[in-house]
């Protein structure tokens, strides 16, 4: 029984997470803030969105 | 209320996150080129510890212990986390674009920043009541704050001045880490 509830549980959270996931994508940005940039300046982790490299892979491919 | 203090002044000086266990680091370096972007971070780096760590320490106890499922621990608290910041972004957005221009822009870093998670984890592992818990999720994202504010501005110094140019950039920044770690070993006798 704990499995099913352990099965149940985290199919809740997901879809919590993805339901939250599709709101944020919803929700329009404020007026004034459509081009934000992050001042990150990268550390290792080039899979972070945040980095600049990704913008290098981006225009590479 | 000596204890509160003392478990304050200890994860504030000296078990602090990035200096003594080596969390975060990624927001450190990459987000500490500016004073005002230290404590923008910082700002909502504070805010999601406080949040995520509440809900987890409730969802731990109210609702994973009674279950018997604490296995699912772990996952749990990546979703509640992200979950969190999505939250908190909507709410941001909706309600306050001048936050969401000084803080929105850090949201999503903070998702990858494994500080929040060792938060909500150590609560549990070292079995905190509430007010403890309470507590230390204040004071290790103070103690985060204080330290990306003191590197950001020892950066600003540091782009001004004459750096050899193997050094510039990370080198020097990580030489820099290195000695405020071994500066602030010097309050282990605090407390």
């Amino acid at each position: 029984m704990p499995y099913v509830y352990a099965f149940l549980f985290i199919s809740v959270m997901g879809a919590l997470y993805a339901l939250l996931y599709y709101c944020n994508y919803k929700t329009p940005v404020p007026k004034g803030c459509e081009d934000l940039k992050t001042e990150c300046d990268g550390c290792k982790v080039l899979s972070c969105g945040n980095n600049p490299a990704q913008n290098k892979i981006e225009g590479d491919i | 209320m000596t204890d509160l203090f003392t478990l304050a002044i200890s994860a504030i000086l000296i078990n602090n996150i990035i200096l003594s266990k080596f969390f975060g680091m990624c927001p450190f370096l990459g987000v500490s080129r500016k004073t005002s972007s230290a404590i923008g971070m910082g700002a909502a780096v504070l805010f999601v510890i406080v949040g995520a760590s509440c809900i987890t320490y409730g969802l731990h106890y109210l609702v994973l212990v009674p279950l018997g499922i604490e296995y699912m621990q772990l996952i749990t608290f990546i979703l509640v986390i992200a979950s969190f910041v999505q939250l908190t972004e909507i709410i941001i957005k909706k309600f306050s674009p001048v936050l969401y221009k000084s803080l929105g822009i850090y949201l999503p870093l903070i998702t990858t920043n494994c500080a929040v998670l060792f938060v909500a984890k150590d609560n549990i592992t070292q079995g905190f009541n509430i007010s403890e818990m309470l507590t230390y999720s204040f004071s290790v994202p103070l103690g985060f704050m204080l330290v990306l504010y003191i590197f950001s501005a020892i950066r600003e110094r540091l782009d001004s001045s004459k750096v050899p140019a193997s050094w510039v950039g990370n080198p020097i920044a990580l030489v820099v880490a290195g000695l405020m770690a071994i500066a602030f070993t010097g309050f282990a006798g605090l407390v």
